[in-house]
């Protein structure tokens, strides 16, 4: 009787819907055969790989406890008490799907041992006393930190306030920072010149400058009626497709956009940039930003009405998929909490400027979350599959040695197929085919071979390793078609698994300490009332509807801070991805709750917010540097001047592909990650480094062809230097001219061009990035190839559209500053001419001193400042 | 005395600012020393050792076969291993070295010859199983989160004191690790400079330096003039906008940039070593040509004034055929680095230059398939040498197989405390405020293994 009470609630365990055992009684008897017959053949055969203890974690499977062997790996329970048909362990040592240990079988008479042990119900004193862990934080804690924390409160709109110089304010925005100013006996400096109004206007809503032709009409403009004339360029850029490349840029450092998985195997992901497409365009059509979150969290989940939808809603989901991932970490469960752990904290750090994540391991040290807070939100993640690697083909899935974690993708409802997508002819898919049952048959014999006594070892695991990769490859080709060799489209993202259940909390966040179930919810300080999850639901659907809702005091505060740190270089929270106590107050509070609440009620319109912003005032001031206003506010954070920005890595390339005329606006389909498809980065390229050398080789040598043999040694070295940047070089786009928001970005190797000039670090969520001046940059636009490419179209259009060596300078300077050159700069260049022409050779004289004049004002700090 | 005002008003230069900033307040002068964050900056206390070398030994190297000495696990050889599989003693003689009779492994002849000048630490361990992971905790302190590494919180914390060179340098680092010597939330010019690729030390080659070191087109006396106009209007704004840190910040990188085209090159050009210190790294031979030409350079870049080098050797994963391979990994290096102590020494540059070695983790003492061993992170060994260390002693100490340490514990935490002591800073001081909060190297963990200062 007691035995049968013991086996019903195992089995419940072992489908997760029960709270945590207790110690069941088990008789001397039972002990003792443990310890003598089950216990000392786990220890031998099965520890070594299969504990925590030992560090290896085979398919996931841990039989350090009874616990944990009933949990089992990947595949399943290892035991099931009393069920010999599902307990993995014994199939396994009988050999029948699973083979175990690998090498040989165990002796008949230890196999009956166990089959007499599971049929006994598997008693195993092996419990881990399991615990309840009770926060430190208290009830009372997250009420008092609800009502109190100012970024827990609703968003209130307060009028403007009355100010003394009514002259100056334009909006109400104005009168919140004028207000401040004046509290503290500041005054806000004067509007800065034309030509810097116009050229922060173009940088910050399209990332480029100003055309001459824009800066003539704006000066007129700007003359007669400065407002009309910043209103009505903001107007304009806001219509830009240019607009969504730039503003979808920000979002996308923020979210850790980037083509593959980083760390160790860094597996490409060749269906991101749907996503990047997708932010983009959400950004022109100025999607609503609560729909554009919702999307992002569960589009999924959410009704569409038409294919084209359903496929945009499954495209935001990938959000949540293209994480950083460690595809070589042995253990799957491990891995599923990290990537549980990552989702989260993307989640709550990119829309709610939220650390939850902190309370992986432990109560929040310093936000009111407990730990059950941050498990309540595991069993909302957990219960969906998350889709970033390739789908399987016929063959199943085959990854390389390292690649120890895989994934599939999502075939979008609608088909969008790509011009580089491969098809294959019926003759080419048997090629394939026999290719990959030839290599199949040569692993069988290698590992018949390894099996026997083998005095080279080394080199039957070095073609294995080389037989799994290359099937592997062949298998991603194989995956992405269909049974006549059409492409198909797919997308990363998420989908929803049935049946939902609670996560148990994990004392200190390790994987084998499991605590008690905890119920489904959100984080409890930052949100009125619990929701209400169904049985059946995971609760991401209103998790999506809650974060995205009018009602949460975070989300609208926390994107119009980001919009408004874009166009004025610090946010009204300084730390934009942390509104948490450890986080920065904001400097003008009222002034956030007054744009939030516009924010909500235009709609969420991002545009609505940017055009508010940069019409100000307040977006207008100089930069001018005054000592006792600086002495007073040294951060300048109640803006009494502009702050002047150093141009973003995107906006500097940018900038000098516009001026010189060699931009490319059309929007390449997908990048070159898409092209290369589903594979490892090594070394900096696509695949496999050996193989892209070679292919160079050919092709430079084909392209020779006629060339006559013995050549010019510098000829050669130039043409090998050529080669190995193609294959060394490849990510780092050099020749590329379209805008870098198209660049293929690998986690790790980011395009140079962007990762001099401070590029948001792929890996993490990053709101601010940082604005660094380095030697390496200033080595970069003297030497680089792309500078000096860029330069020398630049110097070609000035002489090309001016005729006279005066207009051409005049030309060159109003290109790359916006303005004509100062009285010094003037003379300054006419020294750098006199002094360098005579330097270069007589019949390119004009040519080089002109080249080098145009890559000095790129390098200069007036192109790379937004004053 | 000059008034402030009248300071401000004479600043005709683009330094003008640091003269500013240098008569008045603290604050100001706190900010001229953000637009120079690379200036040596004084220690918290004396510091032992000036400058580090990492020599980084990727993929694990057996501790039980190198530097820890385990004679019972030659006895139990054969016999079950506490963790399942047969218990494997190493295929390498320990003997007993120097004066001061340190037990170090065959594999390692040329090594062992200085071990008087050696700390042993024979009771490493690390949170991590898995090469990733572990390679990312012993350069950043955690394998969660991305932080600033060891080599960035040095620079961070104590300046470089040459001004023609990056003060961080990473030796032919393995692709994909850039965030083991990257500078996360300290600011970029923190993060190690990537120098050169391993495939291209080998074969007569230097190997590459820094990318776009040198312009194509460009004389130096052409880059000269070209420099000078740019600086003229970098100083022409600075000096319309009075108060700029950016800008001097860029023209002072502009200089250090044209400084390195020179610097650089010269620094990575062993031409002119004479043929005795060659030999002394193995250059000649081309078993040990590669990690001998960094380990060369690694000397010059210290020599130079640089803060913090590291050099990374691999590939020590033996699971399969140690015998062979995890002997041909410690011949590829143990004469360059036996090599780089006598160098430094004779230079007389070992005493406040410490030298540390050391993998991810370890090995199992047990075998696996026959010839190999798995990875180990609950105990292993590491050392270091010259910078304050005492020299001839072992420190903390393995259980009787080698499985996990058990004395003197010296968790990853202890390690960067330690070497960060040697430095001339504490580890709890030396911290930096990043969303919120003061970060530290090792988070809240670490002790000074204060047994092994000299």
């Amino acid at each position: 009787m007691n035995y049968r009470i013991t086996i019903s609630t195992m089995l419940l365990l072992t489908i997760g819907l029960m709270s945590p055992i207790r110690g069941e009684e088990i008789t001397p008897e039972q002990v003792k055969f443990f310890e003598t017959k089950i216990r000392p053949v786990l220890i031998r055969e099965c520890y070594g790989c299969h504990s925590n203890e030992s560090g290896n974690v085979r398919g996931g499977l841990r039989l350090d406890s009874r616990e944990l062997t009933h949990i089992g790996g990947g595949s399943g329970p290892a035991v099931v008490p009393g069920d010999l048909e599902e307990s993995l362990l014994y199939n396994a040592i009988i050999h029948e799907d699973f083979v175990m240990p690998p090498k040989r079988k165990l002796p008949q008479d230890v196999i009956d041992d166990f089959r007499e042990w599971i049929e006994m119900g598997a008693p195993d004193p092996r419990v881990n006393e399991t615990v309840e862990v009770r926060s430190s934080i208290s009830e009372e804690d997250i009420d008092q930190a609800k009502a109190n924390f100012w970024a827990y409160q609703p968003p209130i709109k307060h009028s403007a306030p009355s100010v003394k110089n009514t002259a100056w304010p334009r909006s109400d925005v104005d009168r919140f920072v004028l207000a401040k100013l004046e509290e503290e006996g500041l005054s806000p400096t004067e509007d800065a010149e034309s030509y810097k109004v116009l050229r922060r206007l173009c940088f910050d809503l399209v990332g480029l400058p100003p055309t001459p032709d824009q800066i003539e009409h704006f000066a007129e403009r700007w003359k007669s009626d400065p407002d009309a004339a910043v209103a009505y360029v903001v107007d304009r850029l806001l219509e830009m497709d240019q607009f969504g490349e730039r503003w979808g840029r920000h979002w996308l450092d923020v979210v850790r956009y980037a083509e593959s998985t980083g760390r160790e195997v860094n597996q490409t992901y060749p269906h991101a940039w749907r996503y990047r497409d997708f932010v983009i365009d959400s950004m022109n059509a100025d999607k609503p930003f609560d729909q554009f979150v919702q999307q992002q969290i569960a589009g999924d989940l959410m009704p569409a009405k038409t294919d084209e939808e359903w496929a945009e809603n499954l495209v935001a989901t990938t959000f949540l998929a293209i994480g950083p991932k460690n595809l070589n970490e042995q253990n799957r469960v491990q891995f599923a909490a990290d990537l549980v752990d990552e989702q989260i904290d993307a989640t709550t750090r990119v829309f709610l400027g939220a650390s939850v994540a902190c309370a992986r391991c432990h109560d929040h040290k310093f936000d009111a979350i407990p730990q059950t807070d941050y498990y309540a939100l595991v069993g909302i993640f957990s219960n969906m599959t998350t889709y970033f690697g390739n789908p399987p083909s016929e063959y199943g899935t085959i990854t390389n040695a390292q690649t120890r974690q895989s994934s599939s993708l999502m075939v979008l409802p609608v088909s969008d197929p790509n011009p580089y997508d491969k098809r294959y002819t019926a003759e080419e898919l048997q090629d394939l085919r026999d290719q990959m049952q030839e290599k199949q048959r040569e692993l069988l014999t290698v590992r018949r071979g390894a099996v026997g006594p083998n005095d080279n070892a080394a080199t039957a695991q070095r073609t294995r390793l080389r037989l799994l990769n290359e099937m592997s490859a062949l298998s991603a080709k194989l995956a992405v078609v269909d049974k006549n060799g059409n492409p198909r489209s797919y997308c990363m993202g998420v989908q929803e698994r049935k049946k939902p259940s609670d996560a148990r909390l994990l004392v200190r966040g390790e994987i084998d300490q499991p605590a008690q179930d905890v119920a489904r919810g959100f984080p409890q300080v930052l949100c009125s009332v619990q929701p209400e999850i169904e049985r059946d639901e995971s609760g991401r659907l209103e998790l999506a509807r809650w974060i995205g809702s009018d009602d949460n005091t975070l989300t609208a505060r926390v994107m119009v801070n980001r919009i408004w740190q874009n166009l004025i270089g610090r946010g009204i929270v300084s730390s934009a991805d942390d509104f948490g106590i450890t986080g920065q107050p904001p400097s003008h509070p009222e002034l956030l709750d007054h744009l939030a609440v516009q924010f909500v009620e235009s709609d969420w319109s991002i545009k609505t917010m940017v055009r508010t912003i940069a019409t100000s005032r307040v977006y207008r001031m100089g930069t001018a540097y005054d000592r006792s206003s600086h002495e007073a506010d040294p951060d300048n954070a109640l803006l009494w001047r502009a702050n002047p920005r150093r141009l973003d890595a995107e906006a500097i390339r940018d900038a000098m592909l516009s001026i010189s005329g060699e931009i490319d606006f059309e929007r390449p389909r997908g990048s070159e990650v898409a092209k290369a498809g589903f594979t490892r980065v090594t070394g900096g390229v696509l695949g496999n480094p050996r193989e892209k050398a070679r292919q160079a080789i050919q092709e430079a040598t084909r392209s020779r062809g006629t060339m006559r043999r013995g050549m010019q040694r510098g000829r050669r070295n130039s043409m090998s230097e050529d080669i190995l940047r193609k294959v060394t070089g490849q990510l780092d786009q050099e020749d590329a001219k379209c805008r870098s928001v198209y660049l293929t970005i690998v986690r790790d190797e980011e395009p140079r061009c962007l990762s001099v000039f401070d590029f948001a670090d792929s890996s993490t969520i990053i709101g601010t990035r940082e604005t660094s001046n380095t030697a390496n940059q200033a080595l970069y636009m003297m030497n680089n190839r792309f500078v000096i490419q860029q330069s020398e179209a630049f110097a070609d259009r000035v002489i090309r559209e001016r005729k006279t060596p005066n207009d051409q300078l005049q030309y060159a300077f109003l290109l790359a500053f916006g303005r004509p050159p100062t009285s010094s700069e003037r003379s300054a260049a006419a020294a750098f001419i006199r002094e360098f022409a005579p330097t270069t050779s007589y019949r390119s004289r004009g040519e080089d001193t002109i080249n080098a004049l145009c890559q000095s004002l790129f390098a200069s700090a007036e192109f790379r400042y937004l004053d | 005395m000059f008034s402030r005002r009248h300071l401000l008003q004479s600043m005709s230069a683009g330094f003008g600012y640091l003269a500013f900033a240098g008569m008045c307040n603290e604050r100001a002068a706190a900010e001229a020393a953000s637009t120079n964050p690379l200036a040596p900056k004084a220690p918290h206390f004396p510091a032992r050792a000036k400058r580090v070398i990492f020599l980084c030994m990727a993929g694990g190297p057996s501790h039980v076969d190198t530097f820890d000495y385990k004679p019972q696990l030659a006895k139990d050889h054969g016999k079950a291993g506490k963790y399942g599989g047969s218990l494997l003693k190493s295929p390498w003689e320990f003997r007993q070295r120097g004066e001061s009779g340190l037990w170090i492994s065959d594999i390692f002849p040329n090594v062992a010859k200085h071990a008087d000048d050696m700390t042993l630490i024979r009771s490493m361990q690390c949170d991590q199983p898995v090469h990733p992971g572990a390679m990312t905790q012993m350069h950043t302190g955690t394998a969660q989160f991305i932080r600033p590494s060891l080599g960035a919180w040095s620079l961070y914390g104590l300046g470089t004191e040459n001004e023609s060179l990056p003060g961080f340098v990473s030796l032919n680092p393995p692709s994909g690790s850039s965030r083991n010597y990257g500078s996360s939330f300290l600011p970029a010019i923190y993060s190690g400079s990537k120098v050169g690729r391993s495939s291209r030390f080998g074969r007569g080659n230097s190997g590459e330096s820094v990318p776009d070191i040198r312009n194509p087109n460009l004389s130096e006396k052409q880059q000269r003039k070209q420099l000078d106009f740019i600086q003229s209007l970098n100083e022409e704004k600075l000096k319309r906008e009075r108060y700029q840190p950016g800008i001097e910040g860029m023209i002072e990188s502009y200089e250090l940039a044209f400084r390195m085209q020179d610097a650089m090159p010269a620094l990575m050009d062993t031409s002119e070593e004479t043929q005795a210190t060659l030999d002394l790294y193995g250059i000649e031979n081309s078993t040990t040509e590669s990690f001998g030409k960094q380990c060369l350079l690694a000397r010059r870049f210290v020599e130079a004034g640089v803060r913090f080098v590291e050099v990374t050797h691999g590939n020590w994963d033996q699971h399969v055929n140690l015998s062979v391979d995890h002997k041909a990994r410690a011949e590829a290096c143990d004469q360059p680095i036996a090599g780089l102590l006598q160098d430094l020494k004779q230079r007389d540059m070992l005493k406040d230059t410490l030298v540390i070695w050391g993998g991810e983790f370890g090995r199992t003492p047990a075998a696996q398939g026959g010839d190999g061993r798995n990875h180990n992170n609950k105990g292993y060994t590491t050392w270091m040498a010259g910078g304050g260390v005492k020299g001839g002693f072992s420190y903390g100490a393995t259980d009787e197989h080698g499985y996990e340490a058990v004395e003197n514990k010296c968790h990853i935490h202890d390690w960067h405390a330690t070497i960060l002591h040697l430095l001339g800073l504490d580890h709890e001081q030396l911290t930096y405020r990043y969303a919120g909060r003061d970060f530290r190297l090792t988070d809240v963990h670490g002790n000074v293994a204060t047994d092994i200062l000299a």
